[in-house]
């Protein structure tokens, strides 16, 4: 028992300075710093207001698109980014794999916390847009959110682990997951509302766990209402991937070191 | 009492090349058996990199592991730290295990000494409290003091190793591993290495340690494995196998040499040397010849007339070039004649006193009045061991039958032959 205590403390203080050291590698060197978590947010979410509220306009349900897009792009940036930084984490390095016995989980989940960081840091400025545009903070959303997010990680988590593990074996997977990231994003409500999606398509499109997971995000904190059951299919998706990318990464870590 | 180390018919294979990655081969390896072929055993590389390894190791002890580059000392370190899994076998690590294999393992050249030490720990295993406990003394180890909040990557690649040592052997382990890190830095820093990890061995540490340095493992290993091809070859004291190593090293290096034995085309005179061998007293061929022992070396010829009158040579050469005899017939009055047919002479040397080395022989065959040679051949190389462990190789000339002594000059004479001052 106290060596499982230890354990834990062990792997979480790894994790930690892993995460620390990933941060300051990011952002050491760098005039803006840590600004630069929310520069590429604020960057595509410019050029989308300028497209579709001048060129295309899009019904956003009476809400600014600056702030219909930027809580969207927020949680989008999380995942793309934090997916693609976990599925190289292990590949990068391989010489410390190779050499030395530590929880190999230590260093994807390292990769994801460094750019929670980032989100949490793009999330001030949400939080900043929502005063500005006198959106009002429901009590609900409130509730939800750590909900939300929960459910976020849990994707994230179980797609990043489980690429990390393939990427060791097969180096392909790197460049597919970019290319299925960037499709992923056209499947994915950010741009557009829900509502231009045709009624008997919404199945489908909600087997897509990231159109649940943005909804609700824009649904709490947008327009201060409880999110739709489409959480909840996020949620069932989420918690799958999660087990399945872990299982996978159990399955075949032993055979990582073998592997250089 | 447990052994805290113990290997049970280790075996690891692993698999080369990375056929099995590029997206032909995979398809190929899924329809070849839906076509009825069978998959080509050579299609997969398979290397084994230990073959049937045991050995225990009881708490306290030293042992090293001594062998030629990609004999398997560092699949057993891997093996024992967790780092990868025996193929077959069982390896039991009973007790804490700690493994200086990669110093400064993690190190980023961005952050401080100090963020680095906490980074570094972390990775070996430690909590941020266990380092806040070492962290001075691992700072007062490394001897870096006033640049602990300097990043790393202005450091000199010593003070980045000696931090790195600094953290790594601050945890005191029941096991520690010790790969060839010792190699780098400064020989004071190296003299403090070797300190350090005397005095875990004091406090009861098992060590493991690899090295190529021989000086290294006679200090620190009291015991030693020899180990090649992936296969155990022998155990015994650090000194048995250091010699046996600097050996086999020796054997190896001299094999790849010349040795003089090339045909003699523009002397076709009618006989030739078939054979040179090295054989003890009784006539069997030796493969290690001892100092002490006699030798034999013979030479058998095929004349295709006669000759008569002839004389012989016989010359031993020596690995780093030297020609350690030239032993005539002629010289030694020693008659020798030959006809037509097979034949062979002989040459024995009673002791050898021939220097623990690796020799070849070389014998010529010479017409009647000693001025030019007939025929030629030579042995292949032997090995002469010394009749005591501890020399090293080429080092002297030849070891005598000898004795020892010593005869006491009285206090008086001394006193007599000392002018005072």
């Amino acid at each position: 028992m106290l060596t499982q205590t230890n354990n834990f403390h062990k792997t979480r203080d790894l994790v930690w300075a892993w995460t620390v050291r990933t941060l300051r590698g990011r952002y050491q060197q760098s005039a803006l710093g840590w600004l630069w978590a929310v520069v590429q947010p604020v960057a595509t979410v410019a050029i989308f207001a300028v497209v579709f509220t001048r060129i295309v306009p899009v019904d956003t349900g009476g809400v600014p698109y600056i702030l219909f897009s930027y809580s969207a792009v927020i949680p989008w940036t999380l995942l793309a980014s934090s997916v693609t930084d976990m599925a190289t984490s292990l590949v990068h390095n391989m010489n410390l794999v190779g050499k030395i016995y530590f929880p190999r989980e230590a260093l994807p989940v390292a990769a994801l916390l460094a750019r929670l960081v980032d989100f949490l840091i793009s999330f001030i400025l949400l939080v900043i847009l929502m005063l500005f545009y006198r959106i009002p903070f429901s009590p609900q959303g409130l509730l939800f959110l750590p909900l939300i997010l929960l459910i976020q990680m849990a994707l994230i988590l179980g797609l990043g682990i489980g690429s990390a593990a393939l990427n060791v074996f097969y180096r392909d997977v790197d460049p597919l997951l970019k290319l299925v990231i960037q499709v992923w994003f056209y499947a994915s409500p950010i741009l557009y509302p829900l509502s231009l999606v045709p009624e008997q398509w919404k199945w489908l499109y909600f087997l897509n766990p990231m159109s649940g997971i943005i909804a609700s995000y824009r649904d709490v904190l947008v327009y201060s209402r409880v999110p739709g059951d489409y959480l909840w299919s996020a949620a069932g998706i989420s918690a799958l991937i999660f087990i399945a990318g872990v299982w996978f990464f159990k399955r075949v870590e032993y055979q990582f070191a073998d592997i250089v | 009492m447990t052994p805290v180390i113990q290997f049970t018919n280790v075996s690891k294979r692993y698999n080369l090349g990375l056929t099995r990655t590029s997206l032909p081969s995979i398809l190929s390896q899924w329809v070849k058996p839906l076509l009825g072929k069978q998959g080509n055993a050579t299609d997969k590389k398979i290397y084994w990199a230990l073959q049937d390894v045991s050995f225990a190791m009881e708490k306290g002890q030293s042992l090293a592991l001594v062998g030629p580059n990609g004999a398997g000392k560092s699949t057993i370190l891997k093996l024992l730290a967790k780092i990868t899994n025996p193929t077959t076998g069982k390896v039991e690590v009973n007790g804490q295990l700690s493994a200086l294999i990669e110093l400064g393992a993690g190190f980023h050249p961005d952050l401080t000494g100090r963020e680095n030490i906490y980074l570094n720990g972390t990775i070996l295993g430690l909590t941020y409290k266990d380092i806040h406990k070492k962290y001075d003394e691992i700072v007062a180890f490394s001897e870096i003091e006033e640049f602990i909040d300097t990043p790393v990557k202005r450091y000199s690649s010593g003070m980045a190793v000696r931090l790195g040592f600094a953290v790594a052997s601050c945890i005191e382990p029941q096991i520690l591993l010790v790969d060839e890190v010792l190699a780098v830095g400064d020989a004071s820093f190296r003299q403090k290495c070797i300190e350090r990890i005397k005095s875990l061995l004091r406090n009861g540490t098992s060590l493991i340690f690899v090295s190529h340095d021989m000086g290294l493992v006679r200090a620190l290993c009291e015991r030693a494995l020899y180990i090649e091809h992936g296969r155990l070859q022998a155990s015994g004291t650090s000194a048995e196998i250091i010699d046996m190593y600097n050996r086999v090293l020796e054997k190896k290096r001299v094999e790849k040499m010349n040795r003089h034995d090339g045909g003699m085309d523009e002397v076709n005179a009618g006989i030739e040397v078939t054979r040179v061998d090295i054989l003890d007293v009784e006539g069997n061929p030796v493969h290690e010849a001892r100092t002490n022992q006699p030798l034999v070396i013979r030479v058998k010829y095929t004349a295709y007339k006669d000759f008569g009158k002839s004389n012989a040579i016989i010359l031993i050469h020596r690995s780093d070039g030297l020609l350690c005899c030239n032993i005539r017939t002629h010289l030694d009055h020693f008659p020798m004649s030959i006809e037509k047919g097979e034949g062979e002479y002989f040459l024995k040397i009673d002791p050898s006193q021939l220097f623990g080395s690796m020799y070849y022989v070389e014998s010529w065959i010479m017409n009647a009045d000693d001025s030019d040679g007939i025929a030629f051949g030579a042995s292949e190389w032997f090995e002469v061991r010394n009749s005591i462990q501890g020399h090293e190789a080429n080092m002297a000339v030849f070891e005598p039958n000898r004795a020892w002594g010593q005869n006491r000059i009285s206090q008086n004479e001394r006193a007599v032959a000392r002018p005072t001052a």
